[in-house]
């Protein structure tokens, strides 16, 4: 694990060796540079944002021909393919903003046989679309659901990448939300979809006041928060003849943990230069509205370069929210068991309506040189599986949102049935600019890319 | 990739138990298929009650039981730990901080707080609460000359020094090696200029912040008698005593006993134990430890729409727990019998709502006030599955589910294991078409399709006693459409008219006192148990039964055994 160390660092870390140093410290701006707040540049830089809905769409044919509902119509995928698709009946909601989708597409990873289950949609499905690879066989149960990630999902390998943010590096890596509480469990990665690496997962930010509170929210006292940050580099110092007795997995915690530590300083460094204050906003339990509201807090955030990467959950893997403003009594993962299409396709339309407004908001917030925050962004929208029902994995939905710095065509419909979901990530990690040879692992491997939507 | 367990598998893997054949659906949480539910008279007859004196070496002739323990765990604080652990060594009434949500893999936050890594979000949460919480104790300047007990003049006087010595032990359970008290001496003399109050506070909440507060680092010293392990320190042992009965950071009783080396010798742990468990800090942690092991906290997120369920209100799921705790604390605290009676017990406490909800007198009673009262002898209710908590928590918004309640009967009454359905797998149950009236009837096709019958028609039939029970308990004997109740059901080739019969039949079973014994087990060492330790889980199920299935009693075997007071020693450590 690589530790960046502030020169302050290592005079405290002699001081705590018994040598009597000054802790008379360099001012931070002069350390820091001007990277905390740049409203003034960055316009070529782009955002990148994961926008992820639980299980999936309804299921129709394509998602297999074993299903024992057949008969439903594909209210998906566009009849049309190419630039300016027709949008089809579930895409409607999101026409006032030209995504790009790509259909038919599925997870390619292998499946070891044990321990068995490995294959479940809510797991294999929700891996390969966050992190292209299957899920990690060391301490996986399929009775319990217990699963962990083997790599970081798409928006911590992005906001950790060197080429992404190179030296640049914002106040926040990367930002982690969520809207609805419902869980189908009450642990693992039923309860968040950003992971970091195996077991270390990135819990989301579930209340718009305290999202407001984490971007704007600066203490006014700045010799407060610079004795906050330096009181870190004890905390540090204090803790790194812990590591040697302790096991690997267990030395690879600590590490993380320190890793943070050293994370939080920089962050707290930074905090010094306060964006503009958008005001506390308000909560509310509507899925939509509460959208909106965590939306326009993260759109002042990215425009004052607070940070460039961001996974917004709208709703949890296999989620038992229960969509009753829909009619719909019972939770959804139950809904889609049950093979209560019509409920499912409302509840997908609702799914998406959500999605719209999320993009209406960063549509709208323009920097000072008029230019919209979408413009900028790449969001890749994704669930699950394909359906809920049987968790076919067929016809995964992907889509892309925003153009990325002129990096994605809007607009246009790729269908490669069975095809390679991995195809996707290799797609926007090149339009971030991020190289990529291939991406993809465990059998998905594949440098293929969208043609039509990579510009 | 694919055989390399060892490090997760160690700590975490249930692989052993997964392997199953389509047929026979369930495998026994020893791997073997231990005791059907019927074969109950094993150890049944020696349970009445022959004294034992807790020593761990009593093998009453038997083979001697060698003890092969597991490896170091690294124990976050649970939130509920850390909150505890901050008013025990700061004082009460601090300011609640926001904290990263304990997670409970294997139904145990302990076993959460060992495999999960914290996240940034995480760790900022640290920096602000003990930045706040400090804060907020330094603006009071009796507050702070309460904590700190003398008046720090200049930075780095005795009074600081003194200071910081005493609560570094009790913020890292252990004294301060000489290099950490370097640092907080340093830290409080230099940082903050002159101002020594201030400095006192900067070591504080760096303290607070540091692992050797947020973890429990628990790793071991050479074992005198025993070269090829390591025993617990005395400190370790009572930071282990003080989270497992009190759910807190020992305090300075328990500290002192450490200092002086108290806590390595089994009579001591006990004598202390059981000072402990007389606290009612240890009934606080009991409760936890019963409300995961009973998965009460899905009971949190029950909702009901209340045209169908009048009944049904906000507090209802809470008042159904608050019984359960009742239940719990009157047969391990205030009676200590058999714990398995929870099972079987036609006794319980209400309050207004529930007694409303069981149709029984309960004088007395308000809506926050719950009384003891005996379900009638000739009723449908006896026992725990068939009260509120399990019978709403295991149910759907519209309808209850056989399925659910009994699959809780297997997998957390029984600890079996039950696999997942196949993929692909068609879930539809028929509508009200054809034959097919009542959910059981509609339910019971998963038996004549052979991809589901196999775990079905295990799962399925102990839960269909509880069918005149309805999606919050309450009792009927016809479904939504007029369609009359069939409760019969059946566990393990014995065939039961209801739910009443059931409860007798597990609250005298031996496998529903190993699966506690299992359970425990894995709370109190925060993993999954080891091949290799299950000599230790049957050796602590017969002391168990020896001592008539009283739960204090299991809690001071499991205390004073060789396997909880020492630890294999790490590889490539």
């Amino acid at each position: 694990m690589s530790r960046i160390h502030l020169s302050r660092r290592t005079l405290l870390r002699g001081m705590a060796g018994g040598a009597a140093v000054s802790l008379a410290l360099p001012p931070l701006e002069a350390m820091l540079g001007v990277n905390g707040a740049r409203a003034d540049s960055g316009e070529d830089e782009p955002i990148f944002g994961i926008f992820f809905w639980g299980n999936g769409t309804p299921w129709h044919a394509e998602h297999g021909n074993i299903q024992g509902q057949g008969g439903h119509p594909d209210l998906w995928t566009p009849a049309t393919t190419g630039p300016g698709y027709t949008p089809s009946e579930l895409l409607m909601p999101l026409a006032a903003h030209p995504v790009s989708v790509v259909t038919g597409l599925e997870p390619k990873t292998e499946v070891p046989s044990q321990p068995p289950g490995q294959g479940a949609g809510h797991m294999r499905g929700f891996m390969v679309s966050m992190t292209s690879d299957r899920v990690r066989t060391e301490g996986f149960d399929h009775p319990s659901h217990t699963l962990s990630a083997r790599r970081p999902t798409l928006d911590q390998y992005v906001a950790k990448h060197d080429d992404f943010y190179g030296s640049d590096v914002p106040r926040f890596r990367s930002l982690v939300m969520g809207v609805s509480k419902a869980r189908f469990h009450n642990y693992g990665h039923w309860k968040a979809i950003s992971y970091n690496g195996p077991e270390s997962l990135n819990q989301p930010v579930m209340e718009p006041q305290a999202l407001y509170e984490m971007l704007f929210d600066v203490p006014a006292d700045t010799t407060q928060v610079e004795r906050r940050a330096q009181l870190l580099d004890a905390v540090l110092d204090n803790a790194h003849d812990l590591r040697a007795r302790l096991g690997a997995a267990d030395r690879a915690r600590l590490d993380e943990h320190l890793a943070h530590v050293d994370e939080i300083q920089r962050r707290l460094e930074l905090s010094l230069t306060a964006c503009d204050d958008p005001g506390a906003p308000e909560d509310s339990e509507d899925l939509i509205a509460k959208t909106e509201l965590m939306a326009q807090l993260l759109a002042r955030g990215l425009l004052c370069g607070l940070t460039r990467v961001f996974s917004f959950m709208l709703t949890s893997p296999a989620t038992t929210h229960r969509f009753t403003n829909l009619g719909v009594p019972n939770g959804m993962h139950k809904v889609c068991h049950d093979g209560h299409w019509q409920e499912i396709r409302d509840i997908t339309e609702y799914h998406m309506q959500a999605f719209a407004r999320f993009l209406d908001v960063m549509q709208d917030t323009v920097d000072p040189t008029g230019a919209s925050l979408l413009d900028r962004m790449l969001v890749y929208g994704t669930s699950e599986y394909g359906e809920g029902y049987k968790h076919s994995m067929r016809e995964l939905p992907v889509l892309f949102a925003g153009r990325a710095c002129g990096a994605i065509n809007p607009g246009v419909h790729e269908r490669h049935p069975r095809g390679n979901l991995s195809v996707a990530h290799v797609t926007l990690l090149r339009a971030l600019g991020i190289p990529t040879e291939s991406y993809g692992f465990s059998g998905a491997e594949t440098s293929d890319q969208f043609s039509d939507i990579l510009a | 990739m694919g055989v390399n367990v060892s490090e997760h598998g160690r700590r975490a893997g249930a692989s052993s138990i997964l392997l199953l054949a389509l047929t026979g659906c369930y495998v026994g949480i020893g791997e073997a298929p231990s005791g059907d539910i019927a074969d109950s008279d094993a150890i049944e007859d020696e349970a009445d009650g022959s004294e034992t004196d807790g020593d761990e070496t009593d093998g009453d002739g038997e083979s001697p039981l060698v003890i092969d323990p597991g490896p170091a765990v690294l124990p976050r604080l649970t939130t509920g730990q850390y909150r505890n652990s901050l008013e025990q060594i700061l004082g009460p009434g601090l300011p609640v901080v926001a904290l990263e949500p304990d997670t409970n893999p294997y139904l145990f936050y302990s076993i959460g707080a060992t495999t999960t890594s914290l996240s940034e979000l995480g760790t900022q949460q640290y920096e602000e609460a003990a930045d706040e919480i400090t804060q907020m104790i330094w603006d009071d300047a009796d507050r702070r000359l309460a904590l700190v007990g003398c008046e720090p003049m200049v930075p780095g006087d005795a009074c600081a020094q003194g200071f910081i010595e005493d609560f570094g032990r009790r913020a890292y359970r252990r004294p301060l090696l000489p290099d950490e008290l370097a640092v907080w001496q340093e830290v409080a003399a230099e940082m903050a200029a002159s101002d020594a109050w201030e400095g006192l506070r900067l070591a504080v909440a760096g303290m607070l912040q540091s692992p050797q507060f947020l973890y429990r680092f628990e790793l071991g010293e050479p074992d005198p008698e025993d070269p090829a392990r390591l025993r617990y320190t005395s400190f370790e042992m009572a930071s282990r005593l003080s989270f497992l009965l009190w759910n807190v950071t020992p305090d300075d009783t328990l500290l002192d006993a450490a200092q002086a080396g108290e806590l390595l010798d089994a009579p001591s742990v006990r004598a202390h134990a059981e000072r402990m468990l007389d606290d009612p800090r240890a009934s606080a942690a009991i409760q936890a430890f019963f409300a995961q092991y009973l998965d009460l906290g899905r009971l949190d997120e029950v909702t009901r729409d209340v045209e169908s369920y009048p009944m049904f209100t906000q507090t209802l799921p809470q008042s159904m727990r608050t019984e359960v705790q009742l239940l719990v604390d009157d047969f391990v605290f205030h009676r200590d019998v058999d714990i398995r009676g929870i099972f079987g017990t036609r006794n319980t406490f209400v309050n207004e709502e529930l007694a409303a909800l069981y149709e029984v007198d309960a004088p007395g009673a308000s809506p926050t006030e719950f009384v003891p009262v005996e379900l009638p002898a000739d009723g449908p209710r006896a026992g725990l599955l068939t009260l509120g908590a399990f019978l709403t928590m295991n149910a759907h918004e519209t309808e209850p589910s056989p399925t659910l309640r009994g699959k809780y009967v297997r997998e957390r009454v029984m600890c079996q294991t039950i696999p997942a359905p196949p993929e692909d797998v068609d879930t539809t149950l028929p509508e009200d078409e054809g034959e097919a009236k009542t959910l059981r009837e509609r339910l019971e096709q998963h038996v004549t399709d052979p991809l589901c019958a196999g775990c079905h028609s295990f799962i399925d039939p102990p839960g269909f006693l509880f069918e005149n029970f309805d999606s919050i308990g309450a009792f009927r004997t016809v479904e939504p459409g007029g369609y009359p109740i069939d409760a019969t059901g059946e566990l393990d080739g014995e065939s039961l008219a209801n739910a009443t019969e059931l409860g007798p039949l597990l609250a005298s079973s031996p496998v529903v006192g190993e699966c506690m014994v299992t359970q425990l087990f894995r709370h109190a060492q925060g993993r999954l148990e080891l091949p290799q330790e299950q000599d230790i889980l049957t050796d602590l199920s017969e002391r168990f039964a020896e001592d008539g299935y009283r739960f204090r009693e299991l809690l001071l075997t499991l205390i004073v055994h060789e396997s909880y007071r020492t630890l294999a020693p790490q590889e490539g450590a």
